[in-house]
């Protein structure tokens, strides 16, 4: 699985890329961008399976992210997990809105992150079986 | 017209503008009016300008306190300092995951070796087997405290995260002021000059405060 980070802190980012090796995902498969405008140039040019992004990041926000992915028809289908420290309601209400499909109040653990990951991937399977 | 000056109290006017209201020469009160407008204007200007002086000069030594080893002392050393923080504590937590990220398959090494070690003999009176099995249990344990250092790397984050805010507010206040001071000074009578629209350095910030006067 193709999974593309997306931090402006480089140390939360490895932080992110441990935890998903833990759960058993491939190191090699996961890439890392440092804000929204360069993860979405390189999910158009790379094909990801899900995308795990902060929310306040210069140039591109997360939110302007998962906005700019679901207006896209080659990416709107892709799941999107936001880990941030932002965590007032209006802002998760806009992420809600916006389509995204978890999200992770910093400072957040290893069992979290299964946790939402699992019901990502167990929706993701529902709507396939559905459909 | 004439009906709406009747309900002025003109007691409660000072004396010159009472005199005016009541001189029969229109340009006269108007040009007195103008005059005396502008020169309120003016200590209210001069006031603000001031205010803003004593505010920059607050800052700028509020920098100097900061700034140490013979630094030049600004705001912009300040913020200078905050970033250097911010970059100190993003080397040291990608140490600390160095280290977990090296000694982890280490860890994950003598998991394997023991457990081909208690493939090989199993009894409790084999001391090969017990030293097996305290390495496992310590791998394992060390795997899952090293995984918990990584995941308390996260202060990082979050205490820069904070840092930014402070840094970015800082910024906001000092171009604040010196729209203020470019303000001051235009309304007071100066001229803005063009190279007021875009201060980007300390220097800059200095010589319009002064070609102001303040």
């Amino acid at each position: 699985m193709k999974i593309l980070v997306v931090d402006d802190f480089s140390t939360m980012r490895r932080i992110v890329r441990n935890l998903l090796v833990e759960l058993g995902f491939s190191n090699p498969l996961i890439q890392e961008a440092e804000d929204g405008e360069s993860a979405i140039a390189m999910l158009r040019s790379i094909p990801f399976d899900l995308v795990v992004t902060d929310w306040n990041m210069p140039n591109m926000t997360g939110i302007d992210l998962l906005r700019a992915i679901r207006a896209e028809a080659a990416l709107k289908g892709l799941p999107v997990l936001m880990v941030t420290a932002e965590n007032n309601r209006e802002q998760i209400i806009a992420a809600a809105q916006a389509g995204v499909n978890g999200y992770i109040v910093k400072p957040f653990t290893a069992i979290t992150l299964k946790e939402k990951l699992g019901k990502i991937f167990e929706r993701i399977a529902a709507a396939g079986a559905s459909a | 017209m004439s009906a709406i000056l009747p309900l002025v109290n003109q007691e409660h006017l000072p004396t010159e503008l009472r005199d005016l209201l009541n001189s029969p020469d229109g340009p006269a009160f108007e040009q007195a009016l103008d005059v005396m407008v502008r020169d309120r204007e003016q200590r209210l200007f001069r006031a603000l300008g001031q205010l803003a002086r004593d505010l920059h000069g607050a800052m700028r030594r509020l920098g100097g306190e900061l700034a140490s080893e013979g630094l030049p002392d600004s705001v912009a050393d300040a913020r200078q300092h905050l970033n250097d923080v911010l970059e100190m504590s993003a080397l040291a937590a990608h140490r600390s995951i160095d280290f977990a990220e090296r000694m982890r398959p280490a860890a994950e090494l003598l998991a394997h070796n023991a457990g081909e070690v208690l493939a090989f003999t199993d009894s409790k009176s084999d001391p090969a087997a017990v030293l097996a099995h305290q390495a496992s249990d310590f791998a394992i344990s060390c795997r899952d405290g090293l995984a918990d250092m990584v995941m308390a790397q996260s202060w990082q984050d979050l205490s820069g995260q904070r840092i930014k805010k402070v840094v970015n507010f800082i910024e906001s206040v000092e171009s604040s002021l010196l729209e203020l001071v470019r303000l001051t000074g235009a309304l007071a009578g100066s001229e803005a000059p063009a190279s007021a629209v875009k201060v980007s350095s300390q220097d800059d910030a200095d010589r319009l405060l002064s070609e102001f006067g303040f």
